[in-house]
């Protein structure tokens, strides 16, 4: 069954008078440098008090001679605005700001990138399996894969003069593992389907995706190709023999009566696997890092473990946002902020600007593990589109930094090395020294 | 007191449940079931933090 609202087709934006902010936030080089960097821009444009226009990325993997740029909203309370009105900013024609092949993105987006009234059909499929009731029933479960994670980490440290990459050693294996037990994807089959998805997370990552645009488009349907073709053969089987996993749930689905298509089986898994393991992953690597670089924060932290907790990886998960944009596009003409939006205009929410907006969270350049309230909106404005794992989210931190700092309580993090995105804020390497240095 | 639920907004965010467990749950359906038919005073503060967090506006409440 095909989606009511036209997929990734919309490649126009804007037109060729409108003026561009004189900031640079589209290039590859401003997306290559960290997150601190990136701020002092983003700090520059909330101070303009509106939203800005600006190009599109010259350098993109796929041009469109229509594509004149995008809005960038910066502030806090645009952003939140922008995402309830859902009408006025769609997500069918596509969430991503960057423009890459229609055929990778619907093979990817799932109901991420669909507009009610299907988004909310789809998102139904396994909302309970999400919830925060169904992360206590599982806790022992996120439990066991943090401990898991963390103790393969101390190992390969050990055997390695006290050294391992937190990402492959750790960051990246809990939630691999616990996306893909909801989903009971079998061993072998979970870590190449979180290989392919990061490797199309990371396409403006030469190291990765390889350098010409064959060479990138190759790497991104290879991803899709891989996780459809498992997708579906696990369905097959699942239809034959349910359980009680995601895969089971799409596998039975019926909308209207009918079954989900193979195509849609396929983008839905994707979806499950770039957002289970490309998000917290971040989330893990840039809180160890924060937690090296404040060590006063976590020794607040060390006093009470258990009951800190919870406050703290809200501050993490604030001061990481692993997820910088989200693009939207409107559906009409439209006034916002005193500025004229054209209908089809791309709208670009930056969530690494609005989780430092003062204007609503204060000192927001402190990390302060002991903030409350915390108004972060790593996970989304509110909204249909809120972040359907943000409670996974939040029990898995709680659980490996409790499994860290009990296990390997003077662990420090190296310098990390950063894959360059304008989606995620990734780290692609970090050494970390879990007896300390 | 009696909670109206929105099934059309419903998409079984499950924020009601952290607000008001002994009220709200997400079925398999992915839609919000209200566990208690006429809530008691004593669950009017979580239901009210119920119907601001959800994020779809799906809740509201009827005296």
């Amino acid at each position: 069954m095909t989606q009511a609202t036209p997929s990734v087709s919309t490649y126009a934006s804007g037109t060729a008078d409108r003026p561009y902010d004189d900031e640079d936030i589209s290039s590859r080089e401003f997306w290559s440098t960290d997150m601190f960097e990136r701020e002092k821009t983003f700090a520059r444009l909330r101070s303009r008090d509106t939203i800005t226009w600006h190009p599109t990325p010259a350098d993109q993997i796929f041009e469109h001679p229509d594509d004149y740029g995008f809005w960038a909203i910066t502030q806090y309370d645009d952003l939140v605005e922008v995402t309830k009105r859902h009408e006025d900013f769609l997500s069918g024609p596509g969430i991503l700001m960057e423009n890459l092949p229609a055929e990778f993105i619907e093979g990817a987006q799932s109901f991420i990138g669909m507009d009610p009234p299907r988004h909310a059909r789809l998102r139904r499929l396994v909302a309970s399996a999400f919830t925060p009731k169904q992360m206590r029933r599982i806790n022992e479960m996120i439990s066991r894969n943090a401990k898991s994670a963390v103790e393969n980490l101390v190992a390969k440290a050990e055997a390695n003069g006290g050294e391992a990459d937190f990402v492959a050693e750790c960051a990246g294996l809990m939630p691999m593992n616990n996306i893909n037990d909801m989903m009971d994807v079998p061993d072998g089959d979970r870590e190449e389907a979180a290989n392919q998805t990061a490797i199309a997370m990371s396409w403006s990552d030469p190291e990765m995706v390889g350098h010409t645009k064959e060479e990138v488009i190759n790497s991104l349907m290879t991803a899709n190709g891989y996780c459809h073709e498992l997708a579906v053969r696990l369905a097959g089987e699942r239809r034959e023999n349910p359980g009680n996993d995601l895969i089971s749930s799409m596998a039975q689905a019926e909308i209207d009566g009918e079954r989900l298509t193979d195509h849609e089986i396929g983008a839905f898994f994707v979806l499950l696997t770039v957002a289970g393991n490309d998000t917290t992953r971040q989330s893990t690597s840039h809180g160890l890092k924060a937690l090296t670089d404040f060590p006063d924060q976590r020794a607040w932290l060390l006093e009470d473990l258990e009951g800190r907790m919870a406050t703290a990886v809200e501050e993490l998960v604030r001061w990481a946002t692993p997820i910088a944009t989200f693009r939207r596009t409107a559906s009409r003409d439209m006034e916002f902020r005193g500025r004229q939006i054209t209908a089809g205009d791309k709208v670009v929410m930056f969530y690494s600007s609005a989780n430092r907006d003062e204007r609503r969270i204060e000192r927001a350049h402190e990390l302060d593990l002991s903030r409350k309230p915390n108004p972060h909106i790593t996970f989304g404005g509110g909204g249909i589109h809120h972040c359907l794992g943000n409670q996974l989210a939040r029990t898995q931190l709680g659980a490996m930094f409790t499994e860290l700092l009990t296990q390997a309580p003077a662990i420090t993090a190296g310098e990390p090395e950063l894959t360059p995105s304008n989606f995620f804020n990734i780290v692609k390497r970090m050494p970390a020294y879990p007896a300390g240095r | 007191m009696k909670i109206d639920v929105d099934y059309n907004r419903c998409t079984g965010h499950g924020l009601c449940e952290l607000e008001a467990a002994d009220v709200f749950e997400v079925g398999k359906d992915g839609l919000v079931q209200v566990l208690i038919d006429h809530p008691g005073e004593e669950h009017r503060q979580g239901i009210e933090a119920a119907i601001e967090i959800c994020p779809t506006a799906a809740l509201s409440l009827r005296d």
